[in-house]
């Protein structure tokens, strides 16, 4: 192998390693399952691999890969009309570029583990981990909580509220 | 309309928060697909997979038609010549994808875990038995097959190592009435077997399985001591669950608590391995991420230095302030690797600087995070040892956190953790550095006792013979209790520390190892089985006592020990009597033994420990015993999968 094959090899592999998670997270919030977008993250690296790569700042890599990814997303929704919808893509473009910024949500996600650590009591915390982790029932959580049924929707979208404010209170926005 | 007051936008930053959390909670996150992306990228041809099975099956329909024809055909039958080996070996590219996808949905029904990009292949390739240079007991240790060398071969080859887990035998009291051993607060071993069975769905090698550090990756609700002393001692007895006629013994200790504010000053000196081999997504940027989040945590008296070991060590931050925290994030965020590893020279440098900024009456502590290819300069583990344990009785100590898979050498890690009088915790997704790194920070930082000995004294009224459940390359000799120049395990602030003896009641069948009889001393040689003598037959002094449980420990600053003692008595209450973290902690115990298809394992099951665990999980705030029964459940299914393969 050739020193000029194995740096070509070393910054592809840069290239994926820094941004794949990034546009996978970014396709799941337009709407794909964890399947389509595994298969999407693919054929996006393949086709910016193969079309020639250059190198360009994190932000604009980042940009450009997910405009390939939505225009990727975007051809195969057209042929195969059955799969389920797609959120607005330019409110989402708008949202993900304030809130996602260039790390490909690895911000938001310290912040929330941050916030989730300080701001969240035991009990909240609990009853998220079964919502989310276990995906339980609200009756469950309700039986585990010692709680009214109707006290779990409240509970959990007062959590989720406080986590927003203090995710994004965290992330300066 | 103001973007800020768009109800889309709002809706969407909701979507957002409930896609994190789904994240951060489940570790529903994306999956590693560079290895994948990078094979299809070099492959020559860039026909989609699709395209391909149409040509395939066009190819198919065509030899249907040619085939009699070209029987009286010469160039023809050389075309079928040509193709029929085309057309087979499509075929087997197809078939082998359609079994590659099979396992990828295998492997995606584990969704909750964060992959690795490794997936479970089925057993196509040639299994490769792993050999040991010794002999073992087959009682004690089962084979495994690997596919590859990712579990290691010993010294000198690739994979991960592991030292030989040898179980703890049954002990009659009459011969051996002590139990002596050092304390365990490890827990790299739970995250290390959580990875194999979630991270890359099949069982991890027996001798990955440490049950001490399995148990004690829990939090357990123990009090901690209400006065000067630095630990407090829970002592329990209740039914063995997978042995009825046995008793379960607990001791639990519980070091004194800090509140976040009165954490001593930490003087901290980040090793970081940034070597080739640490150029994986589990490896460098996950330590990165975790390094970031304990540099979040410092204060303005905390300082941090940062130091590189690759071809060369570096320098990359000296000693700052944890005021500068935005420096510090800035230096971690622009470590790259590359290199081959010279460990040895890196911990030197670590060390110098520790030293140099040293705080009296403070945290002094370098952190190693590595893969554990230690594999260029005068790094034997011998040497590196001694340094370690040197530098420890300086007052600095040495905490290790592993990373990632193929080089790991769990081995000398943990030899490094326990010279340097430090812990050992391996790092497999965020959630966990965040859980060694900020939620027990001060555990993992704060040394509040060390060289932590225990000493069990058996009643020969009471028990017959006993078992310690893990710990067996913490075991020490009974003299080594009173001897202070004897090094044992550390305690950080608001560790919980739990051990569990299966003891077998007078009276009670006991299996002890043979022992020839003695030619010069009247004694009656114990047998291979034999009946324990009955409570009335033996005239021993004491009392009710079941056992005594005494304690050795030194003030982090001392080099003279303190003793504790506390006795315990048998109320003879039920498993089901026995509070949640008695049982959960059971629990886990029965889930290490299967996992190391142990001799001991009685009539412990999957299922009966997913019985236990889930009465027993309690409130369960950080989802960690919810994600054990995931384990459970996962190893099970493997268990069940790969039982009907042998058959």
């Amino acid at each position: 192998m050739t020193a000029a094959t194995t740096d070509r090899r070393a910054e592809m592999a840069a290239l994926v390693r820094t941004h794949q998670a990034g546009v996978w997270r970014y396709l799941r919030f337009l709407g794909c399952d964890a399947a389509e977008a595994d298969d999407l993250v693919q054929e996006t690296f393949l086709a910016v691999l193969r079309d020639g790569f250059e190198v360009r700042s994190p932000a604009e890599t980042a940009s450009y890969l997910r405009t390939v990814a939505r225009n990727r997303l975007l051809a195969d929704r057209r042929k195969d009309r059955n799969r389920p919808a797609l959120v607005d893509l330019e409110a989402a473009e708008t949202v993900w570029a304030q809130v996602a910024g260039d790390d490909g949500l690895g911000d938001y996600l310290a912040a929330l583990g941050e916030c989730l650590d300080r701001a969240a009591t035991p009990r909240v915390r609990r009853a998220l981990t079964l919502q989310y982790a276990d995906r339980a029932s609200r009756e469950r959580i309700a039986a585990e909580l010692d709680m009214a049924v109707e006290g779990v929707k409240t509970l959990l979208r007062r959590a989720r509220a406080a986590l927003r404010e203090c995710v994004e209170r965290r992330l300066g926005q | 309309m103001n973007p800020e007051n768009d109800p889309r936008h709002d809706e969407l930053r909701d979507r957002l928060l409930e896609q994190a959390l789904a994240e951060v909670l489940a570790g529903a996150g994306p999956p590693d697909l560079t290895d994948k992306i990078l094979a299809a990228a070099e492959q020559p041809e860039s026909i989609p997979v699709q395209q391909k099975e149409r040509v395939m099956k066009k190819r198919s329909r065509w030899l249907k038609i040619a085939l009699p024809a070209s029987a009286a055909c010469l160039v023809l039958g050389v075309m079928v010549c040509l193709l029929l080996p085309a057309t087979q070996s499509a075929r087997e590219a197809a078939r082998r994808a359609s079994m590659r996808s099979k396992s990828e949905r295998i492997h995606g029904l584990y969704d909750g875990y964060p992959s690795t990009g490794l997936s479970f292949e089925p057993r196509t390739a040639e299994p490769i038995r792993v050999d040991y240079d010794f002999d073992i007991d087959e009682d004690i240790t089962r084979p495994f097959v690997v596919f590859g060398n990712e579990y290691g071969r010993g010294p000198g080859r690739g994979g991960d190592k592991y030292d030989m887990v040898v179980e703890n035998p049954f002990r009659a009291v009459k011969d051996h009435p002590l139990s002596t051993f050092s304390i365990d607060v490890d827990t790299a071993s739970y995250a290390n077997v959580r990875r194999f069975l979630l991270g890359e769905g099949r069982l991890p090698p027996p001798d990955a399985v440490r049950i001490e550090e399995m148990i004690n990756y829990f939090d357990y609700d123990y009090a901690g001591p209400t006065d000067a002393t630095p630990l407090a001692a829970h002592l329990a007895v209740a039914g063995c669950p997978w042995r009825p006629e046995h008793r379960l013994v607990r001791v639990a200790l519980k070091g004194k608590v800090f509140p976040q504010k009165e954490r001593p000053a930490s003087n901290l000196v980040f090793l970081l391995d940034v070597s080739g081999s640490m150029d994986m997504p589990d490896k460098l940027p996950l330590l990165k991420a975790g390094m970031k989040l304990l540099a979040r945590q410092m204060r303005e008296n905390d300082r941090v230095a940062i130091v590189v070991y690759a071809g060369a060590e570096g320098l990359v931050l000296p000693s700052t302030s944890g005021a500068n925290r935005e420096e510090i994030l800035e230096k971690l965020g622009s470590l790259q690797a590359g290199g081959s590893t010279n460990g040895g020279a890196g911990i030197e440098l670590a060390y110098r600087i520790a030293q140099e900024n040293f705080i009296t009456d403070g945290v002094n502590r370098v952190i190693l995070c590595t893969d554990g290819d230690f594999n260029v300069g005068t790094t034997s583990t011998a040497e590196l040892t001694r340094m370690v344990e040197d530098r420890a009785r300086s007052g600095v100590f040495l905490s290790v956190l592993g990373f990632g898979r193929g080089n790991l050498n769990d081995a000398m890690m943990e030899t490094l953790s326990n010279k340097g009088n430090g812990n050992y915790a391996y790092i497999d997704t965020i959630n966990e550095a965040r859980k060694v790194l900020v939620r027990q920070m001060g555990a993992t930082l704060v040394t509040i006792a060390k060289d932590v000995k225990i000493q069990v004294e058996f009643n020969p009224a009471r028990v017959a013979a006993y078992r310690l459940i893990g710990y067996e390359n913490r075991m020490l000799a009974k003299e080594d209790f009173n001897d202070d120049k004897k090094d044992a395990g550390e305690i950080g602030a608001g560790h919980t520390v739990t051990a569990l003896y299966e003891v077998v009641p007078v009276g009670a069948t006991v299996e002890t190892p043979s022992v020839d009889p003695l030619k010069y001393q009247p004694a009656a040689a114990p047998g291979e089985t034999q009946e324990s003598p009955s409570p009335a037959a033996d005239a021993s002094p004491a009392t009710d006592e079941l056992l005594t449980v005494k304690l050795r420990y030194k003030e982090p600053n001392a080099d003279v020990s303190k003793r504790l003692e506390f006795p315990l008595v048998d109320r003879g209450a039920s498993f089901g009597q026995a509070n949640h973290d008695f049982q959960f902690a059971a629990s886990v115990a029965a889930a290490g033994m299967l996992l190391r298809n142990s001799r001991y394992k009685g009539t412990a099951t999957y299922d009966a420990v997913l019985e236990m665990a889930t009465a027993a999980k309690g409130a369960d705030p950080h989802g960690y015993r919810a994600e054990f029964l995931k384990m459970v459940h996962r190893a099970k299914d493997l268990a069940g999968r790969s039982e009907k393969s042998e058959e």
